[in-house]
């Protein structure tokens, strides 16, 4: 693994990505004897990337024990955060299932993809634009566990820094 | 005992309740409103909810309406199957499937969707709005003509419906009340119905009118521009063209980004703006427009490098736009508005090779 490579695991983002781990957490989650990790790393130390770059992940899911996974879905999306109502696009996505593919992709797998020329990564006051990779694990049991990890798509300073005196 | 909760709110990055459970709620109402829907439709043809004047006692079966009465004896039920068919397709759709797993999923869950709409993404740029609209009106001296996106419009709009419903109202209430007189009736309670309408009736005219009159005394506005879309870094000669009479104290063109949030408070749909950067391009004193003449000026404008582009997803959007705001000295400040579309930096050149020598699964 490239030691400039920027890893993170699914509550290593604040508190936002571990509630939705938690709110969708596996049946072992459920009885506390079970706590799914997704450690990712992305092939950018910084995690940003320019439009129509290539973007690799590689991940590790630890804690899932014996517990047996039914389905793995990896996907690259943008979703919209601030006043209005969410709005998810998708860039990238693919769903395993069946032994043979969750087999190749539990629990070590990784995965490359070329970005879209758009949406840009964009901090706003009441619009933001977040690009993510998300893993997200479905056990025999019905249950669920999704891992979210942030990355930028241009850098594209915050709307509030550059707020000027309106008129 | 926690009881399921059917009904999600927004909590700043999460949401209340169970997606499970709100799936359900929500297939169920829909699939209520379908069931409705094909009983009352059922009802409705097979006449039992017929009614009978003379025999008001007796379910009968009614035949022989006429097809427009058929048309809106089945205008409700067809509603209800209609909005509920629609809801249970949707709610089927996306059972059982993640978040990421709907968005992949394109085409029904948005035509489905009772509240969102996106915008038509330009091709090649998800998420940047197409200028389509933009780019079909050419200019007299510079490339494009751009379109007037006037709030003063939409005002002047809703006033004149307004004034125009209220006084067919009060039309019918005084026709009514004229022929009870002219048959030699006098209808006191119409009467005091009608003496408060009519006033509302002629003071919603009266806003009309000097709404139309200010919204035309300023004169047609024009905005030329050099090249659409724009791209961040870019440099774009505009042409102003102000038409109209009178003496203007200050004539100011802004470069603007505003945000647009759309959201669900309790029943109602709202939608917050806000500007986030603001430029002043060019500003002007004492501007006299003389009847037949109009003031011209051609200036450039500069998108920062760093520039968001424009962006529209369902309920979100970046615009960016161009305003003149004019302080008259003896009218109402005045605002227009012409929308503009910022694409994303053109694609590099040279891409950059992949980082990493991992073994990436087929």
């Amino acid at each position: 693994m490239n030691d400039a490579a920027a890893t993170t695991n699914g509550d290593s983002k604040g508190i936002v990505p571990a509630l939705r781990a938690i709110a969708a957490g596996s049946p072992a989650v459920a009885r506390g004897t079970l706590s799914p990790r997704v450690v990712l790393q992305f092939d950018h130390a910084s995690r940003i990337y320019q439009p129509h770059e290539n973007l690799g992940v590689r991940y590790r899911i630890e804690g899932i024990d014996d517990e047996k996974v039914r389905a793995v879905e990896r996907s690259a999306v943008w979703y919209t955060e601030g006043k209005g109502e969410e709005d998810l696009e998708s860039h990238f996505f693919e769903r395993l299932f069946g032994q043979d593919a969750v087999n190749a992709a539990v629990p070590n797998g990784s995965f490359a993809i070329v970005l879209p020329s758009s949406p840009l990564s964009y901090e706003g006051v009441i619009v933001k634009v977040r690009w993510c990779v998300r893993v997200r694990i479905f056990f025999e049991g019905g249950k669920d566990f999704v891992s979210e990890h942030v990355f930028e798509i241009g850098q594209i300073p915050p709307a509030r820094n550059r707020r000027e005196p309106l008129a | 005992m926690k009881l399921p909760q059917f009904f999600g709110k927004k909590r700043g990055h999460r949401r209340t309740g169970s997606q499970a459970w709100g799936s359900f709620g929500e297939g169920f109402f829909y699939a209520v409103l379908l069931v409705s829907g094909f009983v009352f439709g059922g009802l409705v043809l097979s006449g039992t909810v017929a009614y009978s004047p003379t025999d008001p006692d007796t379910v009968v079966l009614q035949h022989g309406y006429d097809w427009w009465m058929w048309l809106l004896t089945l205008l409700l039920p067809g509603a209800l199957v209609a909005f509920g068919g629609s809801g249970v397709a949707r709610v089927i759709r996306v059972w059982g499937k993640s978040d990421e797993h709907r968005a992949a999923s394109m085409g029904l869950p948005k035509l489905l969707d009772t509240m969102g709409q996106a915008a038509q993404d330009a091709p090649g740029h998800p998420g940047v709005p197409t200028c389509e609209n933009l780019v079909n009106s050419p200019g007299t001296l510079l490339r494009y003509r751009l379109p007037l996106e006037s709030p003063e419009s939409w005002t002047l709009i809703g006033f004149g419906l307004f004034a125009m419903l209220w006084n067919a109202v009060v039309l019918v209430l005084a026709v009514s009340a004229g022929l009870d007189l002219l048959s030699g009736k006098t209808d006191w309670l119409l009467f005091m119905v009608l003496v408060p309408f009519a006033a509302v009736g002629v003071g919603g005219i009266v806003v009309f009118v000097w709404t139309f009159l200010l919204a035309t005394a300023v004169g047609p506005t024009q905005f030329e521009i050099s090249d659409h879309p724009l791209a961040p870094g870019g440099s774009y000669d505009v042409l102003l063209g102000q038409a109209g009479t009178g003496r203007f104290r200050t004539l100011e063109v802004f470069l603007e980004v505003e945000e647009l949030a759309t959201f669900r408070q309790g029943t109602d749909t709202r939608t917050e703006r806000l500007v986030v950067w603001r430029e002043r391009v060019k500003e002007w004193h004492d501007v006299e427009l003389t009847p037949g003449g109009r003031f011209e000026s051609r200036f450039m404008i500069d998108i920062p490098a760093d520039a968001m582009h424009s962006f529209a997803s369902a309920h979100n959007s970046v615009h960016w736009r161009i305003v003149l705001r004019g302080l008259s000295e003896s009218r109402p400040a005045f605002t227009r508005i012409f929308p503009l579309v910022v694409f994303p930096p053109p694609a590099p050149l040279l891409r950059r090779p992949v980082h990493s020598a991992w073994q990436v699964s087929p």
